[in-house]
């Protein structure tokens, strides 16, 4: 990690810390990445966010990333990232700002929730760093999609191809569709 | 269409195209390249161009534009995805993986 040791190191340093506390990042993120002392990223945080942030450990199990949502979302952000290392020199933490704010674009257009928070896309990528995760290709679509790296991927299908019968059934949604059709019956009645 | 309307249309479609590259590039190169589909080198030098060499370079009769996605299964998943269906936010994630995957190594 660089010092800052210069006033505009220093800014740049800022710049970078409230972009990730923007898109939600956990403390522990802003400490490994930027070189601000604790003191002066709790209060940037509280400046920001109004309040102070979350204590606890960071998730960091990899089997999150296996599970069918998870892992679809995160092997959408993993080929955005992928895309922006191979075709411009960034630091690695701006490349992880710039695919996660593309990852939320995604997301926003095709209104789904937002199931990979910002602390996870970095978790995720430093997966990749320790070489515990990798991306391996469907044999269906041929699209790169997160696995475990030592997993024997031979005819691998992703969770697209080859869809679960239960999969995006989760209980939120349940609960929305439950809701959604209530509604519908109140708007049938009033007609009649 | 005549040819004259279809050479107009293609110098139209051009310059709008070059002058939404140009944005894209000066505002955050590395995203551009990403969606443009564009190398570090090209994007420089459509960086650099006024607007008269825009201008130019616009009225060619080639479209300086091409199809980047030159597979159908991803046009049949965004297909699915315009038509609403059942499963239409899946093949519109599944478009969105393949594209973004498939995004700087495309054109061959």
């Amino acid at each position: 990690m660089k010092k800052a040791k210069t006033i505009l190191g220093e800014a740049r340093q800022i710049a970078l810390a409230s972009d990730l506390i923007r898109l939600g990042a956990r403390l522990q993120v802003l400490e490994s990445e930027t070189s601000l002392s604790r003191e002066r990223l709790l209060k940037l945080y509280k400046e920001i966010v109004g309040k102070s942030p979350p204590k606890g450990m960071l998730p960091f199990s990899t089997d999150w990333f296996m599970t069918w949502q998870p892992n679809i979302h995160s092997s959408l952000y993993m080929n955005l990232y992928q895309s922006l290392n191979r075709s411009s020199e960034l630091d690695e933490i701006e490349v992880v700002v710039h695919a996660y704010r593309m990852y939320r674009e995604y997301i926003g257009r095709l209104g789904m929730p937002e199931v990979l928070s910002i602390t996870r896309a970095w978790r995720l990528t430093k997966f990749f760093d320790a070489a515990m995760l990798t991306t391996t290709g469907c044999g269906e679509c041929h699209g790169q999609f997160v696995v475990h790296t030592y997993e024997l991927t031979g005819g691998y299908v992703c969770g697209l191809c080859d869809m679960p019968s239960r999969a995006g059934k989760t209980r939120a949604n349940r609960m929305a569709a439950y809701a959604d059709a209530e509604n519908g019956e109140r708007a049938e009645e009033a007609t009649v | 269409m005549k040819v004259e309307n279809l050479l107009t249309e293609i110098r139209e479609a051009n310059l709008s195209y070059l002058i939404l590259a140009q944005n894209m590039i000066r505002a955050d190169r590395a995203e551009a390249l990403v969606r443009l589909g564009l190398s570090d080198e090209v994007a420089a030098i459509i960086d650099q161009l006024t607007a008269g060499q825009l201008l130019k370079i616009a009225a060619s009769n080639m479209l300086m534009c091409r199809f980047r996605f030159d597979d159908s299964l991803v046009w049949n998943l965004l297909l699915s995805h315009t038509r609403g269906s059942e499963n239409s936010q899946a093949a519109g994630m599944h478009a969105a993986i393949l594209m973004a995957g498939n995004a700087v190594e495309a054109v061959v």
